[in-house]
């Protein structure tokens, strides 16, 4: 195994996987709509009305949660380790033990580090780690889920239908001019075809 | 880059609004202490995987069926597609995350006595110069590793079973719209 590269790997992001989420993440929604989008295109039992509201629909899908992702989901986990962080949100004894060591005042402000600046028995950091990590997960899945299972299907659907709208006109405007071109052409061929009967010494 | 350091700015300005509207608050139960806790430790991508997939049939399909800006029958086929899409890509999603992790686990193990070189292939040389979170390069390795993993499975397996579970979908609601019609007729007679 090439150690060099997984070298590579944990000195970019053995600090912060977090990191390279947004650029897997924008590979991995990019393939999963092209996939799916191949699904779409080649299944013979959904109608084209259908295909031109779906296709669209995958494509704004992929897009609209790379976004969501990353404004919404980064958002909440970010805001969720903030507040555990600087003590806003903590089990009631480590406030109080905090409180105890002279640093009550401090719980709440945007940069006070608990990790970092209070010194705390080996049980009661502890504690503290597993509720910050519970936070932290928590507040992630309830982003994830506020911005891929609601905020992404409807946004994604009012752009699909938009863009469904607009094919389907083109596609009338296409065949209204295809109708407007063959009618054109027979009322050109018939007083022609006619005239070429009446008035040609040979008569068909 | 630029648009993404605008958005991480925007990001940090409305997160800080809305935290310094939020007043201090602690936790007295036990009980939400624990189930914080056991979030904490049995939560991690396959899980949060599963738990996204199930959150999703509740809330999708009602969406697309309640999207009043295309026709019905568009509606019930959007509908039926995203819930074959969610089962197969929940299905897959879990397995390819869950097995990846476990091969990272086997494969990444810091070299000590009792450990068989093949256990450490995936280890970097930089845990014996001082990686100071192992756990981080393994969940970073996991994620390519599951990348990689699902740009194949994405569609060799999502795509082929979702249009399969779309048609069988598709199928239903028509059936079911014919013994609608049916049980109205006989009704009316």
């Amino acid at each position: 195994m090439n150690k060099s590269l997984l070298n590579i790997i944990a000195k970019k992001f053995g600090k912060d996987p977090g990191k390279m989420l947004i650029h897997t993440g924008v590979i991995g929604w990019g393939m999963s709509a092209a996939a799916q989008i191949c699904a779409i295109v080649f299944n013979d039992k959904l109608k084209p009305e259908q295909k031109m509201f779906m296709i669209p629909q995958e494509f704004a899908d992929a897009m609209v949660n790379i976004v969501s992702f990353y404004v919404i989901t980064r958002g909440f986990s970010t805001l969720g380790a903030t507040f555990v962080r600087t003590g806003r949100l903590i089990p009631k004894n480590i406030s109080n033990y905090i409180k105890k060591i002279g640093f009550g005042k401090q719980i709440g402000k945007i940069d006070f580090n608990i990790n970092k600046h209070v010194k705390m028995p080996k049980n009661i950091k502890a504690e503290y780690n597993d509720f910050k990590k519970g936070i932290e997960v928590s507040s992630t899945i309830i982003g994830s889920i506020l911005s891929c299972n609601i905020i992404t299907p409807i946004v994604r659907n009012l752009y699909a239908s938009k863009r469904q709208e607009q094919n389907i006109a083109k596609l009338n405007i296409k065949k209204n001019t295809q109708k407007a071109n063959i009618a054109s052409y027979t009322n050109y061929i018939y007083p022609t075809m006619q005239t070429f009967q009446n008035n040609a010494s040979l008569k068909i | 880059m630029n648009i993404l350091f605008k958005v991480d700015h925007y990001i940090s300005k409305i997160t800080r609004s809305i935290y310094s509207n939020v007043p201090n608050m602690t936790v007295n139960n036990q009980k939400i202490i624990n189930g914080v806790k056991w979030v904490g430790e049995h939560i991690s991508s396959p899980q949060n995987r599963l738990i996204l997939g199930a959150s999703a049939l509740m809330s999708q399909p009602f969406i697309d069926l309640y999207n009043k800006n295309v026709d019905e029958e568009t509606r019930k086929t959007s509908a039926a597609r995203t819930v074959a899409k969610i089962i197969a890509g929940t299905t897959t999603g879990f397995l390819v995350r869950y097995y990846c992790i476990k091969a990272i686990d086997t494969f990444a193990k810091i070299p000590k006595k009792g450990v068989k070189p093949w256990e450490t292939i995936l280890t970097p040389d930089m845990v014996k110069t001082g990686l100071k979170n192992l756990g981080n390069y393994k969940q970073a390795l996991g994620t390519i590793l599951s990348l990689w993993v699902m740009l194949f499975t994405n569609f060799a397996i999502d795509a082929p079973f979702t249009k399969y579970l779309t048609n069988k979908f598709i199928n239903k609601v028509h059936n079911y719209e014919q013994y609608k019609k049916w049980r109205e007729q006989v009704n009316n007679e």
